[in-house]
This record gives structure tokens, C-alpha cells and sequence, in this order.
């Protein structure tokens, strides 16, 4: 196999489209996501829940003081959002440990495209809070000049997101194929581990992160202590 | 492209890369130390606090990890899809 079964290749074209491996490895993670929400449907309990019910909860319950503890403020409507992109990039990471498959976020492309969901969704949360006029003024907020240092701090933050989440995941796949070339009896197996730990923590940070970012776009108007403009407390 | 030139883009690459890798390593290492020290010396100071600061240390700690990651990428970047490999037949 070598090292270059870690970079992703182009399985099979639909029409004019290229279909890499990766795809083929999201389409997994959707297809269990998507297989776990449809199978608990009408299967929560109030009373005696069973294992999964509790696990799932402690996901959900995690994100949202993970949301309290941030903004000060608990948001409900981004308790889903957020439960569902730790969800997919955990899995998605985790992907690699399976036998046959490689995670995909092993592709610059699906992190790109995470990374441009996620600018999406805080540009829409904010516009959607404050209103399109009001929203496209906080680019010019101190000073005019400031507008493509602003411009470039959205880009910043994109790019980062997204090489993070790539170099990491990687980083931990080349750390493997390279073990497995060398000694592929005991030796891979810590280091499996501390890809698997790194794909949970990163997953954490990119959703911590698109949570900051929602945070500061929607609420520094009308804050409880009134002080404008000020930035969400900690992080 | 005469291999002897083929030979020394091999070789500045190559002493590049060791010593991107090597230098770029040190100061996220040296700051994620610090962040840790002043972190461990708080928890033990205030307990009541402590998950809280572990919740964050992690966060903190990802977060400066990644300008080494960004080095890395850079020198994988240099090794595996070298845009200058075609220029010198490689």
C-alpha cells in the first residue's frame, strides 16, 4: 500500500464530477447519523431509558453547557446545529479506525466545505438577528479603513479552521501508514490512540470555535449589562 | 533538467523540511508548557474551578497545537505535492 493510499483519489466520475474516496466515506457518516436519528425516532423514553438514550443525552447535554459556559447565555436553537457537526466530525475522525475505511476528513476539500458551512451559518445568524443592513455595518464598525482588515479576519478564520481540522487528521493517517510500514505488529497502536484522541479534541475545538464565532455575530447589541459592542465572555 | 540539478533541489528540500520541522516545533511547545504550568497551579489553587479550567486547557491547548500543525502541512506540502517538482523533472 505505501504512504500514498493516505491521500484521497478519485474513484469513479458522475457526469463531470470527480467521486473521491473521501465522499464515499461522508456518505458513510451520514448514512449512520441519519440511521441513529430515524431508529430513535419514536423510541425515547421518559421513564427507564435504555444505554443509548443516556448516551445520547450526555451529547446533547454537553454541548449545551458547553453553549452556557461560553456565551453566558443558553441558545437553544444552536443546541442541534452544533450536537450535529461534533457528531459528524467525531465520527468522521473515528472513520479511520474501522478496517476498511480512511477518515474523510483526510481531504482538504471536506474540511473546506465544513469550514464554509460553518462562516455560512454564523453570517446567517447574525443577519438573521440583526438584519442585513445592520449586519454588513458591523464590517465598518470602528473605522472604514477597517473593512478589509475585516474581510481578511473571515478569511483567517476559515482557512484555519479547516487546515487545522486537515493537518491534524493527516497527520495521524501518515503517522499510521508510516508504522505500518515499519513495524506493523504492537508499535501503530499508540499511536491509533492518540489519532483517536486528537480527532475527538479537534472535533471539539472546531465546534467550540463555530460557536464563538455564532455567539459574537448574534449577541453584542442588547447584552443584560448594556455595554455595546463588547465581546462574548470566555473562552 | 541535469540531474545534478535534479540532485541539489532534492537535497535543499529535503534540509529544509528537517529544519522547518525542527525550529517551527519549539515555540508552540515552549507556550503550550507555560499555558499548562499556569493552568495546573490555578486548579490546584481553586478546585471548586477545576473542571471548568480542564474543559478550556484542552481547548487553549488545541488551538496552539495547530500553528505546529501548520508547519507540518507546509512541509508535507514540500515533500509530496512539491509545486517545483515539474520545473526540475521530478
Amino acid at each position: 500500500m505505501g504512504i500514498e493510499s493516505v491521500f484521497p483519489r478519485t474513484l469513479f466520475w458522475l457526469g463531470d464530477v470527480p467521486i473521491r474516496d473521501s465522499v464515499l466515506h461522508t456518505w458513510i457518516v451520514m448514512v449512520v447519523l441519519l440511521g441513529i436519528g430515524v431508529w430513535a425516532h419514536n423510541r425515547l423514553r421518559i421513564w427507564d431509558p435504555k444505554m443509548w438514550q443516556l448516551v445520547v443525552e450526555y451529547i446533547v447535554d454537553y454541548v449545551e453547557k458547553l453553549v452556557v459556559d461560553t456565551s453566558g447565555r443558553a441558545f437553544p436553537e444552536l443546541v442541534p446545529y452544533l450536537t450535529t457537526m461534533i457528531s459528524f466530525i467525531v465520527l468522521a475522525n473515528l472513520l479511520g479506525m474501522f478496517p476498511a475505511m480512511k477518515a474523510p476528513s483526510r481531504d482538504l476539500n471536506t474540511t473546506l466545505a465544513l469550514s464554509l458551512v460553518s462562516l455560512g451559518s454564523w453570517q446567517a445568524y447574525g443577519i438573521r438577528k440583526r438584519g442585513f443592513r445592520a449586519y454588513m455595518h458591523t464590517f465598518i464598525e470602528p473605522m472604514v479603513f477597517m473593512l478589509p482588515l475585516n474581510i481578511l479576519g473571515l478569511v483567517s478564520r476559515v482557512a484555519s479552521m479547516a487546515l487545522r481540522l486537515f493537518g491534524n487528521v493527516i497527520a495521524g493517517e501518515m503517522i499510521g501508514a508510516v508504522m505500518f510500514m515499519l513495524v506493523p505488529l504492537i508499535v501503530p497502536l499508540p499511536l491509533n490512540m492518540l489519532g483517536m484522541i486528537t480527532g475527538v479534541l479537534q472535533a471539539l475545538v472546531f465546534t467550540v470555535l463555530t460557536l464563538v464565532f455564532v455567539v459574537e455575530a448574534i449577541s453584542s447589541e442588547e447584552d443584560e449589562t448594556g455595554v455595546a459592542h463588547e465581546a462574548p465572555g470566555t473562552i | 533538467m541535469l540531474p545534478d540539478q535534479q540532485l541539489q533541489f532534492a537535497i535543499v528540500t529535503t534540509i529544509v523540511v528537517g529544519a522547518a520541522i525542527v525550529l517551527g516545533c519549539i515555540t508552540p511547545a515552549l507556550m503550550e508548557g507555560r499555558a499548562v504550568v499556569r493552568a495546573f497551579d490555578n486548579m490546584a489553587r481553586q478546585p471548586s474551578v477545576a473542571d471548568r479550567i480542564r474543559g478550556l486547557l484542552f481547548v487553549v491547548l488545541a488551538i496552539l497545537e495547530s500553528t505546529a500543525i501548520y508547519v507540518l502541512l507546509i512541509c508535507l506540502i514540500l515533500l509530496f505535492a512539491n509545486p517545483f517538482a515539474g520545473i526540475f523533472g521530478l
